[in-house]
């Protein structure tokens, strides 16, 4: 049974301005799936929707063998098991870390999921410490940088331990070290057999990052799904859905050229 | 795309013949900007202080909000200018020993007071509003000699005490608990949760926000040449950027939340434990509250 199921899935904002155009995919479990796309072009509108947090205007979306519908979400039970299993890490950080200290806004998921305050407070620490934040902990949000905002916006999901990851550009306005750190982060998660979708355009991540890619095109629709390296070996698709340009396409061969032997070369 | 041709041209920034511009001071804008970063440093230097091993930080948050309260109700029915006086030096003992700085503690409570309470207070010293004896003659009218008066002055003393005791243990209060333990302290006591969430969400944002503003700010001042004249109009536009960019990050943080489970009722991990320090704490208080009291109404 496959984790996600999605069916020519539409939507629009505010009914005018369309951001999934009948998109079908379906994520098996331990894949890891990247989103592919220029900006603009549904990403992190699917994401959403794979996380019940929108609903599709047509078409269905099926988890874990469930339709999901605004009505079932409704129901406690079911939203209970949907969102313990499903975690979504958000692009903006600022939205994701709301709590006045970061202690509480890692444990928030886990309250509200019922845990009792003496496992959260354990799992809590545990996470802290595997995140190297724990002398974060009692620090206010608005006092922390970009990327030890995104590492506590890791940590509030990943203290739930759900079997899903949704990540919404996850490398995205993070230094070198940082983007390097989730990415090792990441290889993690899937050897421990999470399933992982992520929406991205970082293409010199994505090989250590995605089983698959998804390809959006700038109409809103699937135009490619494939192995990773199958589409990044296709500049041609890359070119037409905004991911490169001609001129990128044109130093990166010049210098795998001009590059002395045995030098690495620019992928 | 083909860049026009003033774009390729490079433009000289200063006047050719060398002039200097006039100095302006800043305009009403830069400086509620800068009182607005200033609120930044402020929220952290309390946390400083919060974080600090003193009396009060000792306490229960809980057993802080309800003495604290029950100590402005008592300041509030002591009509003795000599026990508010007191009062007032015990807020300061207090202060001492909680490790804040004397001098921020005493200006922060007397900056405000003449503004707000003493404008108030002013004119019931005259003899025109509280008749008694004249210590200060200000002029005279059919023969009787006005000015302020020794009631007056009295009157406007205990108010003032008043104020600033109230507001020494409101600021002793806020500055030795962290907001968060304040917020899970507010809950224990019964405050209904969304609107205790709703503060938290608030003061949390409102960093948020003030970067925004500062940003907008910053980008309109590196675009800006000569005197600003436009500052209403910016502060009237920047208002409307800042409502649609608020509004749009409180659908985010709505997502953030359901996605985790939120589905309207907020759990906290603040769990308070009594110890023996609060029970001494509040004892103190209860007596030294009776003991106002019974002078205030009984000897003097």
């Amino acid at each position: 049974m496959n984790v996600f199921e999605c069916r020519d899935l539409s939507y629009a904002y505010l009914e005018r301005y369309p951001a999934l155009e009948k998109v079908s995919l379906s994520v098996a479990p331990g894949e890891t799936v990247a989103l592919l796309g220029a900006n603009g072009c549904g990403k992190s509108t699917l994401l959403k929707l794979l996380d019940g947090l929108l609903f599709a205007d047509s078409g269905t979306f099926t988890a874990f063998g469930e339709e999901v519908t605004e009505d079932k979400l409704e129901d406690e039970q079911f939203n209970r098991g949907f969102r313990s299993r499903v975690g979504f890490v958000f692009q903006n950080s600022d939205a994701q870390v709301f709590s006045p200290s970061v202690r509480e806004e890692i444990a928030f998921g886990c309250l509200q999921l019922g845990m009792s305050r003496e496992s959260a407070t354990e799992r809590v620490n545990d996470v802290l410490a595997m995140l190297d934040i724990a002398e974060l902990a009692d620090r206010a949000p608005f006092q922390l940088s970009g990327g030890q905002k995104k590492r506590v916006a890791i940590a509030s999901v990943l203290v739930m331990n759900p079997e899903v990851l949704l990540f919404d550009e996850p490398t995205a306005a993070l230094d070198p070290r940082t983007q390097y750190w989730l990415v090792e982060l990441l290889e993690q998660l899937r050897s421990a057999g999470k399933t992982i979708v992520l929406a991205t355009h970082d293409l010199d991540t994505l090989p250590d990052l995605a089983d698959r890619c998804v390809v959006f095109s700038e109409l809103h629709t699937v135009v490619a799904d494939a192995p990773t390296a199958d589409v990044l070996d296709d500049h041609r698709l890359l070119l037409d859905v905004n991911l490169i340009h001609e001129r990128s396409v044109r130093r990166a061969t010049s210098m795998r050229h001009t590059a002395p032997a045995g030098a690495p070369t620019a992928s | 795309m083909s860049a026009p041709q003033w774009l390729l041209q490079s433009e000289v920034g200063l006047c050719p013949c060398g002039c200097i511009g006039v100095r302006r001071k800043g305009s009403f804008v830069a400086k509620t900007l800068a009182g607005a970063s200033g609120v930044m440093r402020q929220a952290i230097f309390s946390d400083d202080i919060a974080a600090r091993n003193g009396l009060l930080q000792r306490l229960d948050p809980r057993v802080k909000l309800v003495t604290m309260i029950g100590t402005l109700v008592v300041v509030a029915l002591v009509h003795s200018l000599p026990l508010l006086a007191l009062a007032y030096v015990g807020t300061v003992v207090l202060a001492a020993v909680s490790g804040l700085p004397l001098g921020f503690f005493i200006k922060r409570v007397w900056l405000f007071i003449p503004i707000f309470t003493g404008i108030v207070v002013l004119p019931a010293t005259l003899s025109v509003v509280t008749p008694g004896d004249v210590v200060l003659p200000l002029w005279h009218w059919h023969g009787h000699t006005h000015g302020v008066t020794e009631q007056g002055l009295h009157g406007a003393g205990i108010i003032i005490t008043r104020v600033a005791t109230s507001i020494s243990l409101v600021v002793l209060l806020t500055l030795t608990t962290p907001w968060v333990r304040l917020l899970a302290a507010l809950r224990a006591l019964g405050v209904p949760k969304i609107f205790v969430l709703v503060i938290g969400m608030a003061y949390r944002y409102l960093f948020l926000l003030l970067d925004a503003v500062d940003d907008m700010y910053t980008a309109r001042k590196a675009r800006t040449l000569g005197p600003d004249r436009e500052g209403r109009r910016f502060v009237a536009a920047g208002a409307g950027t800042l409502f649609g960019k608020s509004h749009q990050l409180s659908e985010e943080v709505h997502q953030a939340m359901v996605a985790r489970g939120y589905t309207g009722n907020a759990r906290s991990m603040s769990a308070f434990r009594l110890r023996t320090a609060d029970a001494v704490w509040s004892a103190g208080i209860v007596a030294a509250a009776v003991i106002l009291l019974v002078l205030d109404r009984g000897v003097l």
